[in-house]
């Protein structure tokens, strides 16, 4: 994989930046506005929703399900001093990877990778999270011969566990190395990321964390360097970002259009 | 094949009459019911999961199952179908307590959800029942911690690795 990692207009990036952070106030309301934080009660006692900005059940998404008015994404600031462990570690425990115990490291499943670049002329290094870029033209949806590698109505790419063979032609697809196959027997696994032994996967962008109103665990866990948000709507924070700053997508020259920007690479 | 055994003995009680299998029911479960008469749902559930799974998974319907207001997703079906044996402890797919396991063993059925989904409410700890930790002895594990004994360690035979990539 071919990184773009010239470092010029760092000083300019690094300002736009800081002009960013004063919109992480509104980080919580962004994905649907301010909702009350009552919880949705399906039956007496029983409650299906309890996080701060649950929706309720006219909001669009709970009942109808994606919608192709949305096209959610994320803008990765780079020049923020981040761990971007912090933010596996969160992908780690939300979908309850990192149990395998006989695959070798590089058979793991990561659904987000710390890429170290440098550009050796002038030393500068960088790092920052690749996870899969759920792209609008999807090589990996394009190559699965099952129908399993899907790109939901709002433009989140997934593996539909049910009719993945393991075939692994995805991976061989994706330019971005995103996804991982599973090679034995799982664990333990979250009741939210069902997983297991034979099939594909990748990050889903927290797709029931989204359905749920929630934002993805590493935008969560990576104190405002990763903003999420509707691409579409152009009153959203990220959008308004990308209008005024601009930022990168890896590999644009391969015409993918993915829904996650960087700034600062 | 088990669905014409299930639609055999779906009138009522199956096992009034010592027939059948013997359903384990979740306790508190009287008076209530699925989303569904337990008729229509020992019958139709097969296709039930499988619409839900596409509307959930594929078209992100999150609350709604089969026209009623709830989770349509699997979670939902084992949150409220767990069982508990005499020790407290959530059973898992393996023991024939298990709300699905009660009637598919009897009906021959293997159906592989229990691969990749929870078999017992989240947080309440324990290993999978499918894997090879299932001779383990889980009594001296606490609810939601992991940590086993030496002699526990033992137990789990270890897998073959395979070199395949």
């Amino acid at each position: 994989m071919t990184i773009n990692n010239e470092n010029k207009n760092n000083g300019e990036t690094a300002s736009s930046a800081e002009s960013s952070i004063n919109l992480e106030a509104s980080r919580r309301n962004f994905i649907f506005g301010s909702v009350a934080a009552a919880g949705l009660t399906v039956a007496p006692g029983m409650m299906l929703y309890q996080t701060a900005n649950a929706r309720s059940l006219s909001d669009f998404s709970l009942k109808d399900g994606a919608s192709s008015k949305v096209r959610w994404g994320m803008l990765v600031n780079t020049t923020k001093e981040v761990d971007w462990n912090k933010c596996v570690e969160a992908c780690n425990k939300e979908h309850g990877l990192g149990n395998e115990k006989d695959s070798r490291d590089d058979q793991k499943t990561q659904y987000i990778r710390v890429v170290d670049v440098k550009n050796k002329g002038t030393g500068y290094s960088m790092s920052l999270p690749v996870m899969c870029q759920h792209c609008e033209n999807a090589p990996c949806v394009d190559v699965c011969p099952t129908g399993a590698s899907m790109k939901r109505a709002d433009g989140i790419v997934l593996v539909d566990r049910h009719r993945c063979i393991g075939c692994r032609y995805c991976m061989m697809a994706c330019p971005y190395k995103a996804r991982s196959f599973v090679h034995e027997v799982l664990t333990d696994q979250t009741e939210n990321t069902p997983r297991g032994k034979g099939c594909v996967e990748s990050c889903n962008m927290c797709v029931s964390r989204i359905d749920n109103g929630q934002e993805p665990a590493c935008v969560e866990a990576s104190e405002g360097a990763i903003i999420f948000g509707d691409l579409n709507d152009p009153e959203t924070p990220i959008a308004k970002i990308l209008a005024k700053h601009g930022g990168k997508q890896i590999r644009a020259d391969l015409k993918l259009n993915p829904g996650v920007h960087y700034q600062g690479i | 094949m088990g669905l014409a055994l299930i639609a055999g003995f779906s009138t009522a009680n199956a096992n009034q009459d010592g027939l059948g299998p013997k359903i384990t029911l979740p306790e508190n479960s009287e008076g209530k019911s699925c989303l569904f008469p337990s008729e229509q749902m020992r019958r139709e559930h097969p296709d039930m999961l499988k619409h839900d799974r596409i509307q959930t998974l594929r078209e992100g319907v999150r609350a709604q199952a089969d026209g009623k207001v709830l989770d349509g997703s699997l979670k939902q079906c084992v949150n409220c179908h767990a069982i508990k044996d005499a020790s407290n402890k959530f059973v898992r797919i393996d023991n024939e307590q298990h709300f699905c396991a009660s009637c598919h063993k009897y009906a021959a059925v293997s159906i592989d959800c229990f691969q990749c989904h929870r078999d017992i409410p989240e947080g309440s700890g324990d290993f999978h029942a499918l894997t090879n930790h299932k001779d383990v002895n889980y009594s001296n594990v606490a609810p939601g911690t992991y940590s086993l004994t030496t002699e526990d360690m033992a137990n789990i035979a270890p897998e073959v690795i395979s070199d395949d990539n």
